[in-house]
Order: C-alpha cells, then structure tokens, then sequence
C-alpha cells in the first residue's frame, strides 16, 4: 500500500475539508508474524503494528470482527473510495493510487464548490486507472508476515501464470481488477 | 460469509471478487453505506458517515498485510 503518498495527499487536501481515513480490515497476506484475526484484540494488536511500523498519520478506524463495513464496499484488500458531503459515492476504485486518489478529489472538490453556482448535476461514469507497483516492497511486506505469506502468494502466481501474461504492450500485465480479454479468450473471433 | 471464512488463515485468490466489486458494491452516484467503526487512538466508536458529515472523505480500506 503506499501509505506515505496517501497519508501526503491527506495533508496536502485537509485544509479543504477534506477528511482522510484508513478502515482496518482482515489482514490480506497472513503470516506467521502477523497471523489472520481470531478476535479484535488480534485486529488491534496488528493494527498498531502497522501504524508503528508505516508511521500512519492519518485516523485509523477498525472495522468489527466480522468484516461488515468492509464486506459491504466490496471486500477487496486496498480499495479507496470518496465520499462527498451528503453521502454521495463520488471514486470507487479496486486499488489505491495516490496519484489517481488526487486527480479525482480536485474534481469531486470543484463539483461541491461549482455546483449550485453552475448548475452542475453528477452523473455515473467509469475510466481505468493504473499506478506503478513496488515489487520489492511489496516481497519485503510478505516476508515481513511470514513464511506463509510467502508461500501462499507464490502458489497463487504459479497457479494463475497464464491468466495474468499480458497479450500486448497496451493492455499490460493483467492484475486482479483488470477484466480485458482477447477476441480469442472472450470467444468472439 | 462467517468470520472464519471472512478473517481466512491462507490467502488464495478468488477470481469472482473484483467483477463482484465492480458490478454488486455500491456504485458511483449511490448512497455511501455507514457502519460503527472502532477508532484505534481511542477505542471510541465512530459511526462512518461522520467522516463525510461536513466535508469530502476519503476512505482507504487495507491491512499491515
């Protein structure tokens, strides 16, 4: 997750009565060291494991034991969402990039502050978004919960090889969240 | 889902989970749901909509994990 950057934007936005959060849900990766949750205590001792260790700066809010919160936005391991005045959903997004985070908030912000003087009105739409990935950190995350974490993710790269090799230098490496299929794999030729 | 399967010991794939999220959890222009969350700081529960009470919120989901 890059924390940093979120917690940065955070900073950068706070004076614009934005306010920034992180929900803490069931550990995504569990590991020997940093175990799935059996009882909330587990989920807050490992929550302030990661606000020691990533120095977040930004409120962090627990989710209960069974996952509602988190459950019901979709249940993902790193979405972010932006939530306007009133309870409006304005971002929904499977991954978080700060970059992508920032681009759409300057466009909520300009929406909440133009739209009774312009007579905006909001309205559904879709785009991609993309961020860079920190394989080494990402490696250093897993080692860090523990040998399984390790062991689990690898099993699942092995099993899931083909599906993730890109078709072309457009589409990219295919991660979780990225739907596109070839004519040949949708069928359709 | 039960708390077993939700707070899973092994992490594997599930290949439904992110068309799941982008067609069934609440889309854009809905109504943000709320639920109590315990704030870590001070063990005080928070309802979620006050974060978006007075102003724009952004809400990141993640583990140490």
């Amino acid at each position: 997750m890059a924390t940093g950057s979120m917690d940065d934007l955070a900073d950068r936005f706070a004076g614009r009565a934005v306010r920034s959060a992180f929900i803490y849900t069931r550990e995504a990766h569990p590991g020997e060291n940093y175990r799935h949750h059996r009882s909330m205590d587990d989920k807050r001792r490992n929550a302030r494991a990661y606000l020691e260790h990533s120095k977040v700066r930004r409120q962090i809010l627990l989710d209960d034991f069974e996952g509602t919160a988190h459950r019901a936005y979709g249940v993902l391991p790193n979405m972010t969402w932006i939530i306007g005045r009133g309870g409006m959903i304005h971002y929904k997004s499977a991954w978080t990039s700060a970059a992508d985070v920032a681009d759409a908030l300057e466009n909520v912000l300009d929406f909440q502050v133009n739209r009774a003087k312009k007579q905006w009105v909001a309205f559904y739409s879709e785009r991609s978004a993309w961020s860079t990935r920190d394989m080494a950190q990402f490696k250093a995350g897993l080692e860090r919960a523990g040998p399984q974490a390790v062991a689990d993710y690898q099993r699942m790269l092995e099993t899931n090889k083909a599906a993730r090799a890109a078709p072309t230098e457009d589409i990219g490496p295919r991660i979780p969240g990225n739907f596109y299929k070839t004519e040949g794999e949708s069928g359709q030729r | 889902m039960s708390h077993s399967e939700y707070n899973y010991s092994e992490f594997v794939v599930s290949k439904e989970e992110f068309a799941d999220f982008a067609v069934h959890a609440p889309k854009v222009t809905m109504r943000a749901p709320s639920f109590p969350l315990e704030d870590l700081a001070t063990g005080e529960t928070v309802q979620m909509s006050e974060l978006w009470a007075s102003g724009v919120a952004v809400v990141e989901f993640g583990s140490f994990t």
